[in-house]
């Protein structure tokens, strides 16, 4: 494991609020790589397990907020198909928490850094 | 032969300080693909621009990979650059080393900038170029409705040269009886002699939709009037159908003396009464207190009845809402010229006494009980979507909000316009909207629709997103859960069903390529193999 973190970012909502970040100077782990999605909805169960098979340490979907999705159900969509992740690695005896979904607006950026340290600090536990 | 992949590194004018180009530069020219690789200090000025051009030209770059600042800055920039050195837009993919990597740490972080331009690579070279191609649209639009917003709207879209065909159910033009012309006195008979006037704008009275089919540019709906069915195209539709009001339970035995808002101000124009009133009533919010429209009515017709009649007027209420344009002022103009105003927890109860309405309620800031008898009361009103509304939303498709009005919960995202393209809402049947913010949705509209077809014809990538015949089992699945309606079946080869996305109704969600169980729909730029080869990326650094 190289303690990677892939996080899919709504190019309407997470893509701008990291960007934010980065403009406000705000800091999180150099660990974390962005993909950017046009919708948190385009974001498929097989594209988070790849992510956890090519040894990421964790796996962000972060979507907009709940009721205001440009795409409507975009971010419903991909918070089963997270849920659904978490789920099938459970059922292997794996952590079900090193895949998680976020809802932040694009002026969020520290929503966003919380979600990438929240998720670190899971990453991070002693003993994986 | 391997694609040619040419990558740019920008430190965007010394903005970017924690990467060693020169070891980053390095590392990448010995990228697979890779056949140049630069470093520019202004990609995104002129002069940069200028060199980007010759570069792409000179080296015969066949693929372009940007690493400097955010995409959602200046990634249209960098698209224009490729089509002007003869590559598609499409053909390009930047690395974020700027917002999301040189800002975000301290430290040296020249592993991570070629992380990302890796990644980037990855993507590049899988890319498809995507073609843009113009489709004809109408320039037709269909106003159902006929009140003082649709007659509005369809006069501006005549002054930008679009045909409308304004179509009520009714026999006549509502414009002259409907809130607001009635409640302000506004003299609608102008606006419906303009309409009547003018050669763009058809007017369909007793008409109805009976079906409606088709997309943005192309709307086909089939129109029933007198017993007749037509079938007509329209690139745009229009959906100002007004709102309705309900009295708030007037109390059983109450009678004549308790009226509507609308029947107040027929009352206060033709002075209908026998004698004049000396004491008027009204009730406001207390079933709503998001109410608008029925708070300016409410000002104005007190302020006319003081004046008309010098009555004393008493108001109960809950909370004024005083947040449309000028409301404030109107409330203190009331309250200046003697309108009582009395705040209450509960709406009062209503009866009967001596031929007069009984008014029981609670002043809380007096902090007593208050019996007023009044000669006239007018009661409170709930603003509700038309009749109709429902059949509407469920023969377009379209989400209404919990109170059943057109997306006044989304204004954010659509400010006008509903998450169909070429759908568009306006006036009351959006919500409980005061005439300013009503106006302003009417030139929206106006300059939205102008904007979509005035030209007769649309640009848009051509099959963006698309299902393969040959994947495609036609499940419907697509159809379904597509946000913007923009899916159909069509059918070919005389015998199979394929679901074909349209160019223009399509807003590039990728939510159809997520959850096709046959993965035959792919969304250039964004197919899995593209996301797939992003992740790759993270195995090997």
């Amino acid at each position: 494991m190289n303690g990677k973190i892939v996080a899919f970012c709504c190019e309407n909502s997470a893509y701008p609020a990291a960007d934010l970040a980065g403009k406000l100077g705000l800091h999180y782990s150099e660990n974390l790589r962005i993909i950017r999605v046009p919708c948190a909805g385009r974001v498929d169960v097989i594209h988070i397990l790849k992510a956890l098979e090519n040894g990421a340490a964790g796996v962000l979907v972060l979507g907009c907020e709940e009721g205001a999705c440009r795409h409507i159900t975009g971010n419903t969509r991909a918070k089963e198909r997270v849920e659904y992740s978490s789920m099938l690695l459970r059922e292997i005896n794996l952590d079900g928490r090193v895949v998680a979904m976020f809802n932040l607006s694009p002026n969020a950026p520290h929503k966003f850094v919380k979600a990438v340290n929240d998720i670190g600090n899971i990453t991070a536990e002693p003993g994986r | 032969m391997e694609t040619k992949v040419g990558v740019f590194f920008c430190n965007c004018g010394g903005a970017i300080k924690n990467i060693d180009f020169d070891a980053a530069l390095r590392e990448v020219a010995r990228l697979p693909g890779v056949i140049s690789v630069n470093l520019d200090s202004s990609l995104c000025l002129e002069e940069g621009k200028e060199r980007m051009v010759s570069s792409i030209r000179d080296e015969k770059m066949e693929r372009v990979v940007v690493a400097g600042c955010s995409p959602l800055l200046k990634e249209h920039i960098f698209q224009g650059i490729l089509e002007k050195a003869g590559l598609n837009k499409h053909l390009l993919s930047m690395a974020n080393i700027r917002e999301q990597c040189s800002w975000v740490h301290d430290g040296d972080v020249t592993a991570k900038a070629v992380d990302l331009v890796r990644m980037a690579i990855n993507r590049v070279l899988l890319l498809q170029p995507v073609e843009t191609k113009e489709t004809a649209v109408s320039k037709e639009v269909l106003v159902a409705g006929s009140g003082f917003a649709a007659l509005n709207v369809a006069l501006q879209l005549s002054h930008l040269g679009l045909r409308t065909t304004v179509m009520e159910e009714g026999p006549v033009l509502r414009a002259g009886s409907e809130e607001p012309a009635a409640v302000y006195g506004v003299d609608a008979s102008s606006i419906i002699a303009e309409v009547e006037a003018n050669e763009n704008v058809e007017v369909l009275t007793s008409a109805r939709v009976m079906t409606l089919e088709g997309k943005v540019g192309g709307f086909g709906v089939r129109i029933k009037k007198a017993g007749k069915e037509t079938f007509r195209r329209y690139g745009a539709i229009v959906l100002a159908t007004g709102h309705r009001t309900e009295i708030v339970n007037p109390g059983a035995e109450a009678g004549a003396s308790v009226v509507s808002q609308k029947a107040f101000t027929d009352i206060l124009r033709n002075s209908s009464l026998e004698r004049e009133p000396r004491t008027v009533g009204f009730i406001l919010d207390f079933s709503d207190e998001n109410s608008r429209f029925p708070t300016l009515a409410t000002l104005n017709s007190a302020l006319a009845a003081k004046k008309k009649w010098g009555s004393e007027i008493y108001v109960f209420y809950k909370s004024v809402k005083v947040d449309s344009e000028g409301v404030e002022r109107l409330y203190q103009q009331a309250r200046d010229s003697g309108v009582v105003f009395v705040k209450s927890e509960t709406a009062p109860k209503i009866g009967v006494e001596d031929g007069r309405v009984k008014v029981e309620g609670r002043d809380v800031f007096a902090g007593e009980d208050l019996v007023l008898a009044c000669d006239v009361l007018v009661a409170e009103e709930l603003y509700l979507p038309a009749e109709g509304t429902e059949t509407f939303s469920s023969l377009l498709n379209v989400r209404t909000d919990p109170k059943g009005f057109w997306q006044d919960d989304n204004v954010h995202l659509y400010p006008v316009g509903s998450e169909k393209k070429g759908i568009f809402f306006v006036g009351g049947c959006r919500g409980d909207l005061d005439p300013g913010r009503m106006l302003a949705d009417i030139s929206g509209v106006a300059m939205n629709i102008g904007e979509l077809l005035s030209a007769g014809k649309v640009a848009a990538d051509f099959e963006r997103v698309k299902a393969d015949p040959q994947k495609c089992v036609a499940c419907l699945t697509c159809i379904r859960v597509c946000p913007h309606g923009a899916i159909q079946l069509v059918r070919v080869e005389s015998s199979k069903d394929v679901a074909q996305i349209s160019d223009l109704a399509c807003d590039a969600c990728g939510v159809c390529a997520a959850v096709c169980p046959a993965k035959a729909i792919a969304f250039q730029g964004y197919r899995d193999e593209e996301i797939l080869a992003q992740i790759e990326a993270i195995k090997r650094s």
